[in-house]
């Protein structure tokens, strides 16, 4: 152990008694052999890399708050429209505009994203385990819905508006089960998560994407529910790769609510 | 208060901001600079006893008192802290100006690290504000619901379950038991809304002592939803409190952002 003023024999630093490292540089004071002194000399180009690195991610991350932003925007406008005109057309409208919006993100972005349009081969293990977490999605998000109606939480019904209006059943599953079941598995774990997970890791990545795909549904109350869609929707996408079985599950799960208001 | 810079062992500055701007500056105790002038950057340059160039710069903020860096050489100095500088690895008390760890020989954070964390903790700590007004902003509107809602029960009580209330409501039929059942569960479901939102809260500002990135990302995606889903039941409100909102949004956005750079300096 170096005693009190001594000198750090690299950088020449006085340094306090009892210290096993020099404070300035790094250097092993009481095992010369294994010094690391110089450590700090690369710093600057790693800092460098970090910079041009930091500022490519925040323009991501500036793109993806732009999708965001739009969509919420979208559902703010139409939202206001919604109290004064109740007509299944602005339904049509609103989901036009937004399956808009995400084609443009998703086009702007394609060539990276390519990848999740592909049918990658799995074994019957792995197809197992997506129809396990399908399995239990589908009690999960069963269960809280009747939790919701036992305590006597009014749940708005996705279909009524439809039927008011008499569009045909076709027309409704094509509008309520299909189409969101597309646009949002392509906004969300599509675009947002595969691009997040290029800049973060995948398991925050993951979490994010269900974050911003519950609280897109602008019901508190469905939050938890929403959740847990995304959550087992990206986990789909991540272990198969694939937007698809996230996309059937969706499109089943909106199949199942709009048959059971039937 | 007095903060204070420790740039090695033989120097430190104290800086003293007075009630009107006046700035006194000493080194090792002794004091260099007394008067309200700075340059027009915002900046005030003196010269140390050993020779240095040391340069101070004030960045007023947006709410609180001005950023203020001292910069030796060109280098940012990191600010002593009331509470003494640990090792991340090992523990070890350090002295601000260790680039080491004396003990254990890890890297220190450097000033702009401290930095980047004193934003993400300001995010933090807008975080759990929310928290607080959610719960306080539930309690108050339960009780505001509450009365009003008992006293349009006491007029339905006359009628009987089965019965057709008289008026649609936002061209709706409802009986009489419909609208009595949505009555009694509407301040509930305030309250219980709110609490939700408390509990995220909080939940977010737990997780962003781990991953601070997508907790407060999160936590802005959901304020924002909640401002924008509030407008759309009544637009008034988006003029409403439109100072902290903004107050809050700004501290979670440069949240993000020094996460974002802590994330990329750490990869």
């Amino acid at each position: 152990m170096p005693e009190a003023g001594q000198e750090c024999p690299a950088c020449h630093r006085r340094v306090r008694a009892g210290t096993r490292f020099c404070p300035g540089c790094g250097h092993n004071l009481v095992e010369p052999a294994l010094a690391v002194a110089g450590a700090p000399l690369p710093a600057q180009a790693a800092e460098l890399t970090a910079g041009k690195r930091f500022v490519q991610l925040w323009d991501e991350l500036q793109r993806l708050a732009w999708l965001f932003g739009l969509l919420l925007a979208t559902s703010f406008v139409f939202g206001i429209f919604w109290r004064g005109i109740r007509s299944p057309w602005l339904d049509v409208m609103q989901t036009v505009v937004m399956a808009a919006i995400i084609l443009v993100a998703l086009a702007q972005r394609f060539r990276r994203l390519e990848f999740i349009f592909r049918i990658h081969s799995s074994s019957a293990g792995e197809a197992a385990i997506l129809v396990g977490i399908a399995v239990v999605f589908v009690a999960l998000a069963g269960g809280y819905f009747a939790l919701l109606r036992h305590l006597g939480v009014p749940i708005a019904s996705a279909t009524g508006i439809f039927d008011r209006a008499g569009w045909p059943l076709w027309s409704v599953l094509l509008l309520v089960s299909v189409a969101p079941a597309v646009f949002e598995e392509l906004a969300f774990r599509g675009v947002i998560q595969s691009s997040l997970e290029r800049m973060l890791n995948a398991r925050d990545a993951w979490l994010i994407q269900a974050a911003l795909f519950s609280v897109l549904h602008l019901s508190p109350l469905m939050f938890p529910s929403h959740f847990l869609m995304g959550l087992c929707f990206g986990y789909m996408r991540r272990r198969s790769r694939s937007i698809y079985p996230g996309m059937l599950l969706h499109g089943c799960w909106n199949a199942l609510v709009v048959v059971g208001e039937l | 208060m007095d903060r204070k810079w420790e740039l090695d062992e033989a120097s430190t500055v104290t800086l003293r901001i007075g009630a009107f701007g006046k700035k006194v500056i000493a080194v090792n105790g002794k004091e260099v600079y007394s008067s309200r002038k700075m340059t027009r950057k915002n900046e005030l340059d003196l010269a140390l006893p050993d020779g240095r160039a040391a340069t101070f710069s004030f960045t007023p903020q947006f709410i609180g008192r001005p950023t203020v860096h001292l910069r030796v050489a060109g280098n940012l100095i990191v600010e002593t802290p009331k509470k003494p500088i640990t090792c991340a690895s090992c523990g070890a008390v350090a002295k601000p100006y260790d680039r080491f760890c004396a003990k254990c020989g890890k890297p220190m954070p450097t000033a702009e690290d401290y930095e980047l964390r004193g934003n993400v903790t300001a995010a933090t700590s807008a975080i759990k504000a929310l928290a607080v007004l959610f719960v306080l902003g539930g309690l108050l509107m339960f009780a505001v619901t509450k009365s009003q809602n008992d006293a349009a029960l006491v007029k339905l009580s006359a009628m009987q379950d089965e019965a057709t209330y008289p008026r649609p409501i936002e061209g709706r039929t409802y009986t009489v038991g419909e609208l009595r059942k949505q009555i009694e569960w509407e301040p509930w479901g305030v309250l219980i809304v709110n609490l939700i939102l408390a509990a995220i809260m909080v939940a977010l500002a737990l997780w962003a002592r781990r991953a601070p990135l997508p907790a407060v990302l999160i936590a802005t995606a959901t304020y924002l939803v909640l401002i924008v889903g509030a407008a759309i039941g009544d637009p008034r409100t988006l003029a409403q409190g439109w100072i902290i909102k903004l107050i809050v949004i700004a501290f979670l956005v440069k949240g993000i952002k020094a996460a974002l750079a802590l994330r990329t300096a750490r990869a």
